[in-house]
C-alpha cells in the first residue's frame, strides 16, 4: 500500500500519541490509529498498514516483534484466509490468526455448539451453547479485534460452493471432521491456486502441514474418495486441538508473512507422551 | 532381529498395555522370510482395515513394504477430527 500523504506529516500526527519501547522504536496504541485513520480517510486496517510500512508498530503487534518484522507485519494485514469448520481446531486457529495479525477471514460451519464441544472449542462457552459456530466465532473474532474483515457462513463446505466461498481468499484452512471432506477442500484450494493448510486430531494426537499444490492429503489416504460421508464425533482431548491449531498457525503466519509460502512436511503431535515428529509423504 | 513399533490413537485399543513413551519392541523373526509392515501388523495383532498410513524411519510407506531390523514404524489409523 502506498503512504497517502508524507511520512513527515504522519508522524507529526501522530507525535502526541507515540510511546517508544526501550529499543526506542515507537508504538502507538490503538485509539491514535483511530484518531489516525479518521485525519487521512483511510480504515483502521489500511493505516495499521502504512504505520508498518513506515516501521511504526501498532501497540496491539509490539509482542509480535522478533517474530515478525513490521514488512510481513503489514503483509498478514493484508490477508484474507477461509476456514472451514468453527470447533476444536476453526476456534483456535482463528483467534491465534487474528491475534497474530491477519487482516480478514471467511468462516464456514452449518453447526451449533453443544455441551459435547465445551472440553476444546475455543469460543464454545455455556452462554453459546445452541447458537450456530460461525457466527459466534465471528462475533469472537470482532471482539479481537474489531478493524477484522469477518463474514460468516452457517453452511457446510460443498463441491459446489467452494469455488465461490474461496474468491478472494488467501490461504483455505481445514478444519473439518472428515477427511473425505477434507480432500474436497484441498482439492478445491489447489483449483483456486492457494495454499491449503491442513490440520486434524483425534483423541490426544494431531496432524498438520501446509502445501502450496501437492496433494498431500490425497498421498496420506489413497483409497478414501474425497467428498464422501462424514465421521464427526470423534474423541477429541482439549490439548490436540489447542496444540495442533497452534502448530497450524505457525505454519500460515509465516507462509502469508513470507513473499512465497512453501510446503511443510506432515508434523504429528502426540500429547499422550507428549511428542512432535516430522514425517515425509513422498515414498522412499 | 527387532523393530520399534508406534502405534496412533484407535491402534492402540489393540494392543492391552501399549505405552506411547516407549512405544512396543517387535520380533521380527516371527514375520520371516520377508517381514513387511503388513505381515509385522499381522503379528502384533492389529487389523489391517483400520491401518490408514505407515510411516517407517519417517517416510510414508505402504503396508506391502519391506521392515528390516533397527526400524521404527508408526502406524496410523484415518485421523480425520477438526
Amino acid at each position: 500500500m502506498s503512504v497517502p500523504c508524507d511520512e513527515t506529516e504522519i508522524r507529526r500526527l501522530l507525535e502526541p500519541h507515540a510511546a517508544y519501547g526501550a529499543d526506542g522504536m515507537p508504538c502507538v496504541g490503538r485509539e491514535a490509529v483511530a484518531t489516525l485513520a479518521q485525519a487521512l480517510g483511510l480504515t483502521v486496517k489500511e493505516t495499521m498498514i502504512v504505520l508498518l510500512d513506515m516501521d511504526i508498530w501498532p501497540e496491539r503487534f509490539r509482542r509480535n516483534q522478533g517474530v515478525f518484522s513490521a514488512k510481513q507485519m503489514a503483509r498478514l494485514l493484508s490477508r484474507r484466509v477461509f476456514i472451514a469448520g468453527c470447533g476444536g481446531l476453526g476456534g483456535h486457529v482463528a483467534s491465534l490468526l487474528a491475534r497474530m495479525g491477519v487482516g480478514g477471514f471467511r468462516l464456514c460451519d452449518p453447526d451449533i455448539f453443544e455441551e459435547s464441544n465445551l472440553n476444546r472449542q475455543y469460543f464454545c462457552t455455556e452462554k453459546t451453547l445452541g447458537k450456530p459456530k460461525a457466527l459466534v466465532s465471528r462475533d469472537g473474532l470482532l471482539d479481537i479485534a474489531s478493524y477484522l474483515d469477518v463474514d460468516a457462513h452457517v453452511i457446510a463446505a460443498a463441491p459446489d460452493n467452494l469455488p465461490t466461498l474461496l474468491q478472494g481468499m488467501d490461504a483455505a484452512i481445514d478444519c473439518l471432521d472428515s477427511v473425505p471432506r477434507k480432500k474436497m477442500l484441498e482439492e478445491a484450494a489447489h483449483t483456486a491456486r492457494i495454499p491449503f493448510l491442513h490440520g486434524s486430531v483425534l483423541r490426544d494426537e494431531g496432524f498438520a502441514f501446509l502445501s502450496t499444490s501437492s496433494f498431500q492429503l490425497a498421498a496420506m489416504y489413497p483409497l478414501i474418495p474425497a467428498g464422501t460421508d462424514s465421521s464427526a464425533g470423534q474423541n477429541t482431548a482439549g490439548t490436540a486441538a489447542a496444540g495442533t491449531a497452534c502448530l497450524m498457525a505457525s505454519l500460515l503466519g509465516k507462509g502469508l508473512a513470507s513473499e512465497s509460502p512453501k510446503d511443510s512436511p506432515l508434523f504429528h503431535l502426540d500429547y499422550s507422551v507428549p511428542e512432535m515428529e516430522r514425517f515425509c509423504l513422498a515414498p522412499r | 532381529m527387532s523393530v520399534l513399533v508406534k502405534l496412533s490413537t484407535t491402534l492402540r485399543d489393540h494392543i492391552p498395555g501399549y505405552n506411547p513413551e516407549t512405544g512396543l519392541d517387535a520380533d521380527l523373526t516371527a514375520c520371516a522370510p520377508l517381514p513387511t509392515a503388513e505381515t509385522l501388523a499381522r503379528h502384533i495383532g492389529l487389523p489391517l482395515e483400520e491401518i490408514k498410513i505407515v510411516m517407517v524411519n519417517g517416510r510414508r510407506q505402504e503396508l506391502t513394504s519391506p521392515v528390516y531390523d533397527g526400524d521404527r514404524v508408526a502406524y496410523f489409523p484415518a485421523v480425520g477430527g477438526g
